[in-house]
């Protein structure tokens, strides 16, 4: 089976190869037949690909350890989800999952895109095939997943996976980080088609619009699960500790955030043209960067993976190929994309639109300092010196407030140039709210508030507020006219989806950050128990009462019991775990979690000591589960905005 | 003023506004951490805190309840690489916290100083971070602090 697979991703190779070559003859001399050849062979080039998927899951399932990979990163006494999941558990797999996914967004947008885009569509099918041809070289000649042992070599059992990564939400995490990576190869690729024609219209990003926000979604939802990921599973009591390989998928994330709020103005003001396909060639050429900080181990952090030399040189060279010819491009065609309009004033729906892409470019341009702040001093003075989650929540904080404070006033300023007095009007009501919220923190927390979760906290109910009026002017507009209330919501959601989900992803937003502010008043503590003693931490009492062992399995180690009281109040027994992975010699110390709105209580077993006491750590971590349930909110948001609707048909969203 | 020259001014403001803002709000410790290998450290001369890397020595590990504390020995080459134990540094961590990975023969860095006075020879750690052997692909956890 292997051979075969093998096979495919040879042939796969090869007809990408002559899918470009037609591709570029047909966007060259415009024959329509040509462009057919280049569109079926992204279709064959999915085929092959999903045949050797197949393969490899087909090998993990079965225990098939004559592959070398699946030996690698999987053992017999997996569960078979985790088995299934070690697919991406290692590079060579990691890899072929990028480039499978890759072949089936670039099938369904080539497909969905016939007839309607026929000068962009030869060109945008050959830029997806290459980037596929990049992937295919590496599978087929540096790190195939498909590599023998020599007959009679195989050994009867796998080495097993990182127990870090045996985890339900490693399951999914990284396919969708993938799934949002690769989704921006579709508007990429489209608009580098678009640079290449000369059609420099609308089109690359209306046609495209959905996997815009589809790719932006996954990757949005993929790095908030990697954070309840490590929150769950690494134990040091945070879910963000700006890792490089957190970063690696955040800045992509950040420049597409702008590139989808600027697309807006283009559209309403046919403004900003060189800069939204800045921002696409930048979003891609970051995934491709994300993906090599990730895959290369050029920063050595959680997850990256120790490489040999020449895959971080050719990957790089990659990313600085793509991103080169993309820009090379842009440059080439600057002075037909010069915009008519200009803008009108400073106090405009558009300046804040602006304002909102400069913030999210200064994040970026921290996170980018400071991810590679390692490798620029071990390159200029030999030694690696790396700035500290301090560096980074100083730098981003006033940044994240500013955005906030656009975020509630973006909705309520007018395009071109807004009136004193309708910005009297607009800002009352959520201005009066957000004084309101802050006079009761004040009153609340008194002297332990602090300047930023202040501001954050009152900024987010600011954009509540604003958010609340968007949604009751409209529909009080509608039932003025006789509709009834729930009737005028459904239309208003049907009609202006765009608008009106993208609201609900603000409240997504607003509830993580929310819930992030709720860091500054986190507190923990460290002590030794005897059975029977108790650890007091804000109010709570923690009276530790055994450590037994834990049924031996794939792991084995120790549980303490520890019950957990809020002044008299029994609130349940919690159960860290200390667990050691026999086959791979591993220990990990599995918190235990007691969540509610306001707070949760967070357990480690630190040690159990040789006399029979434990170590236990206990965070006090205030408001994270506002983090996850802005993230369900944001995905509700994403999902009103993405409805197919039912005039349009579903291409053009 | 010409359209480049406004906006050139307005850029050289914030630029100077946001070195201010780093330079004041960043000027304290635990902002940039700095790697020396236990060899570069003892080459250096300059006391003050320091990050560590070396490997726990076999047999060093001895955690004390009563005090709360750990104590182990670090040297320059990973033990089972048969790197010779050459001159150890003993260290002392004034905490229980040791991390999952943290055993004897595991790559660390510890973070502290050499406490002047008494004990002259010990690091006293106030971090201390563990590596997981090469023997995985995945680098594990460091214990981070946020």
């Amino acid at each position: 089976m292997a051979e075969i697979a093998s096979n495919a991703q040879q042939l796969a190779l090869v007809i990408a190869l002559l899918g470009i070559g037609c591709g570029v003859y047909a966007g060259l001399t415009r024959r329509a037949a040509w462009s057919g050849v280049a569109e079926r062979s992204v279709y064959v080039v999915a085929t092959l690909v999903t045949a050797a998927i197949a393969v490899l899951f087909a090998a993990f399932a079965l225990c098939d350890f004559q592959l070398e990979y699946v030996s690698r990163t999987s053992a017999r006494a997996m569960p078979l989800s985790y088995r299934l999941a070690a697919l991406w558990g290692g590079q060579e797999g990691s890899l072929l999952l990028w480039l499978w996914i890759l072949t089936l967004y670039s099938s369904v947008a080539v497909y969905t895109q016939r007839g309607r885009t026929p000068t962009l569509l030869p060109w945008a099918s050959a830029m997806l095939l290459a980037n596929q041809v990049f992937f295919l070289v590496l599978l087929n000649f540096f790190t195939n997943p498909f590599d023998l042992f020599p007959p009679g070599q195989a050994p009867s059992d796998g080495t097993g996976l990182n127990p870090l990564l045996q985890h339900p939400l490693m399951t999914i995490h990284p396919v969708l980080l993938y799934a949002g990576f690769v989704g921006f190869a579709v508007p990429f690729s489209f608009a580098f088609a678009a640079l290449l024609t000369g059609e420099l219209g609308t089109a690359w990003f209306r046609s495209t619009r959905r996997w815009s926000v589809f790719a932006w979604a996954a990757l949005g939802i993929g790095i908030l699960l990697g954070g309840r990921w490590a929150y769950e599973v690494l134990g040091w009591g945070g879910y963000w500790a700006w890792d490089p390989v957190e970063n690696a998928s955040f800045m992509p994330w950040l420049v597409a955030t702008a590139f989808l709020h600027s697309v807006m103005i283009q559209e309403k003001r046919n403004m900003l043209r060189i800069w939204n396909l800045t921002l696409i060639g930048l979003t891609y050429t970051l995934c491709l960067f994300g993906t090599f900080l990730t895959r290369s181990g050029v920063v050595q952090s959680v997850h990256a993976f120790a490489q040999t030399e020449w895959f971080g040189r050719v990957f790089l060279a990659y990313v600085l190929l793509v991103g080169g010819l993309f820009f090379a491009a842009l440059l080439y065609r600057r002075g037909e994309l010069q915009s008519p309009n200009r803008l009108e004033s400073a106090l405009s729906r558009e300046a804040s639109f602006i304002f909102n892409n400069w913030a999210f470019l200064a994040i970026l341009a921290v996170v980018f300092c400071g991810t590679l702040f390692p490798v620029a001093t071990e390159a200029v003075r030999g030694v690696k010196t790396t700035v500290g989650p301090r560096f980074f929540n100083t730098m981003t904080a006033p940044l994240a407030l500013f955005l906030l404070f656009l975020t509630g006033v973006g909705p309520l300023i007018a395009w071109r140039r807004a009136s004193l007095a309708s910005l009297r009007r607009q800002f009352l009501v959520p201005t009066a709210f957000a004084g309101l919220v802050a006079a009761a923190l004040i009153a609340l927390l008194g002297r332990d508030l602090t300047w930023y979760p202040f501001m954050a906290w009152t900024l987010s109910a600011f954009v509540v507020g604003t958010v609340v009026q968007e949604y009751t002017q409209a529909v009080r507009a509608r039932t003025r006219r006789g509709e009834s209330p729930q009737r005028a919501l459904y239309t208003l959601l049907r009609k202006n989806q765009r608008r009106y989900g993208g609201y609900v992803v603000h409240l997504g937003v607003v509830f993580i950050l929310v819930g992030a502010a709720g860091a500054a008043f986190n507190s923990e503590t460290l002590q030794n128990v005897k059975p029977g003693d108790s650890i007091a931490l804000d109010g709570y009492e923690l009276r530790y009462l055994t450590a037994r062992p834990l049924p031996v399995g794939h792991y084995g180690g120790a549980e303490a019991r520890v019950a957990l009281f809020r002044g008299d109040e029994p609130l349940g027994t919690m159960a860290p775990e200390k667990r050691i992975y026999w086959l791979e010699q591993q220990p990990a110390s599995i918190p235990s979690i007691r969540s509610t709105l306001r707070e949760d209580v967070y357990v480690l077993l630190t040690a159990v000591e040789a006399d029979g006491s434990a170590t236990l750590k206990v965070h006090r971590n205030p408001l994270v589960a506002w983090i996850w349930l802005g993230g369900v909110v944001f995905i509700a948001g994403t999902i009103l905005v993405m409805w197919p609707h039912p005039e349009r048909g579903t291409g053009d969203g | 003023m010409s359209k480049g020259v406004q906006i050139a001014i307005g850029a050289l403001a914030i630029a100077a506004l946001v070195a201010w803002y780093g330079w004041t709000s960043l000027g304290g410790e635990g902002s940039y951490r700095y790697f020396q290998t236990l060899d570069e450290f003892r080459a250096a001369t300059v006391a003050g805190p320091a990050r560590v890397h070396g490997y726990v020595a076999d047999g060093t590990i001895v955690r004390d309840l009563e005090s709360q504390s750990v104590r182990f020995e670090v040297q320059q080459d990973p033990p089972h690489a048969g790197g010779t134990r050459g001159q150890t540094l003993p260290v002392h961590f004034a905490s229980l916290e040791t991390p999952d990975l943290f055993k004897h023969g595991a790559e660390v860095v510890v973070e502290g100083k050499l406490q002047p006075g008494t004990d002259s020879a010990v690091f006293h750690a106030t971090k201390v971070f563990a590596k997981c052997p090469s023997k995985f692909e995945a680098e594990a956890t460091e214990q981070a602090s946020f």
